[in-house]
């Protein structure tokens, strides 16, 4: 993993970059790296594996007040009953991968009758964009996905994947602008013990006692990691308010039933509600 | 769905595989279209399913029951390459057609509350099957209202 800084040969570039199928001299594959680039202008996704579900977090990015208000989502597609995704890029490009991975899913249960495990199906999505850095002559899809699922295997799991059709497994990420600025926040916010109002200096010393790869990294559950994804998406957000007319939250857990996956997108209500208790412990920890 | 059914009659492993089949398409519209598949567009799908073989057909003869959005029941029966009949009043599949047609004619009124449509359908069936020495070993009947499914299973002649 490198990341890309076409600046630094761009007249060597020039003559490589045309074409996906070539590598340049340096082993680079400039289309997809450009492609990378795409998304990194592309609306912000923070993806956080919970203890007891996934949340992922959206920016949405409403180029014109004309624009009709979209029937339901504009980032977060169900893939099957349990698995979902969030886009980062052109959305156009997005489409089709969609729809690939829903069919590959449906197909899948169609032939051995159970729900496809949460990896293939995002291998097989990643798959089929790496064919459009290797054949044709095509240029490779502009996205960026963030998939969530659960299966029996491996319980909840968080993917991302790039242009390139490689994909990793994360517990907590983000993807689309200002990309770095939110996982180094989630570095130090993942898994850290909540701060409470009198121990604002003990944290920093326990830590340091502690030998780091003793050191448990605690789970947040869904309703913790909501909250740190509206902070991670405020702070990728040009804004300096957070607000929930701009974000997309999304959650997956287990269906009450037993029966399958819950997905769920929080109403405008529940996404004032999370930003509101955000704003809230911002406040306080300003105030301590 | 809880408002639609689809009774599937004929050869065991076609039932299956087109159920199997039927699983498939419908997930996908929902997927894609982000609302429940109705009855007629279920149906039609069914009927487009069994054309695709229409020479080397599943040997099934399905039946579609539900209710679509405004509520309103719909009907429909197929043979096994697909032709549809929509009706209003009532459709049968199976060995003991003859017999059903002849029951159903003479028991059916329309507009039957819930409890009288059971009735009358659980007696259309029973007495059909039981002069058909290939129909029997009991039934099940499911009544789908807006409020919900209530399903009942019949005793009948285990013979």
């Amino acid at each position: 993993f490198f990341s890309p800084t076409p600046l630094l040969s761009l007249t060597m570039a020039r003559r490589y970059d045309a074409s996906t199928t070539t590598f340049s001299p340096e082993g680079r594959l400039h289309q997809v790296e450009y492609a990378i680039e795409a998304i990194n202008n592309a609306g912000t996704c923070v993806g956080i594996l919970a203890s007891d579900g996934i949340v992922m977090a959206s920016e949405k990015r409403v180029t014109s007040g004309l624009l009709a208000p979209s029937k339901t989502s504009e980032k977060t597609y169900k893939l099957c009953d349990h698995a979902a995704c969030t886009v980062a890029g052109l959305t156009a490009d997005a489409n089709i991968l969609i729809d690939q991975a829903r069919l590959r899913a449906g197909r899948y249960t169609y032939q051995y009758q159970e729900a496809i495990p949460v990896e293939q199906l995002v291998e097989h999505v990643c798959n089929y964009k790496q064919a459009y850095t290797q054949y044709g002559g095509l240029r490779p899809f502009g996205v960026a996905f963030l998939f969530a699922g659960y299966d029996s295997h491996h319980g909840f799991q968080l993917y991302q994947s790039d242009p390139s059709g490689n994909y990793s497994g994360w517990k907590a990420t983000v993807i689309g602008a200002n990309n770095q600025a939110g996982k180094s926040l989630l570095k130090t916010e993942y898994g850290a013990k909540p701060k409470s109002d009198d121990d604002d200096d003990a944290p920093e010393e326990m830590e340091t006692e502690e030998d780091p790869a003793e050191e448990e990294i605690r789970v947040p559950d869904v309703t913790e990691a909501l909250r740190l994804a509206v902070k991670v998406l405020s702070k990728t957000m040009d804004g300096t308010v957070p607000s929930p007319e701009k974000m997309e939250l999304f959650t997956m857990t287990l269906a009450e039933d037993g029966e399958g996956c819950a997905h769920h997108i929080l109403t405008e209500e529940e996404s004032k509600k999370v930003v509101d208790d955000v704003e809230a412990e911002a406040a306080s920890a300003g105030d301590a | 769905n809880d408002r639609l059914f689809v009774g599937l009659g004929g050869l065991a492993t076609d039932v299956q595989t087109v159920d199997q089949l039927l699983k498939f398409r419908q997930n996908l519209y929902e997927l894609r279209e982000e609302r429940q598949m109705s009855p007629k567009v279920f149906s039609n799908v069914l009927s487009n399913l069994l054309y695709e073989k229409r020479f080397g057909p599943y040997f099934i003869e399905p039946v579609v029951a539900g209710l679509d959005e405004n509520n309103k029941p719909f009907l429909s029966g197929m043979d096994l390459i697909g032709a549809p009949v929509y009706t209003d009043d009532f459709v049968v599949t199976g060995t003991a057609t003859g017999n059903m047609y002849g029951m159903c004619e003479t028991l059916y009124k329309p507009d039957m509350e819930p409890e009288e449509l059971f009735e009358t359908l659980s007696q259309a069936l029973l007495a059909s099957v039981d002069r058909d020495a290939l129909s029997g070993w009991g039934a099940v009947v499911h009544v789908i209202t807006k409020d919900g499914v209530t399903s009942r299973e019949l005793k009948g002649r285990q013979d």
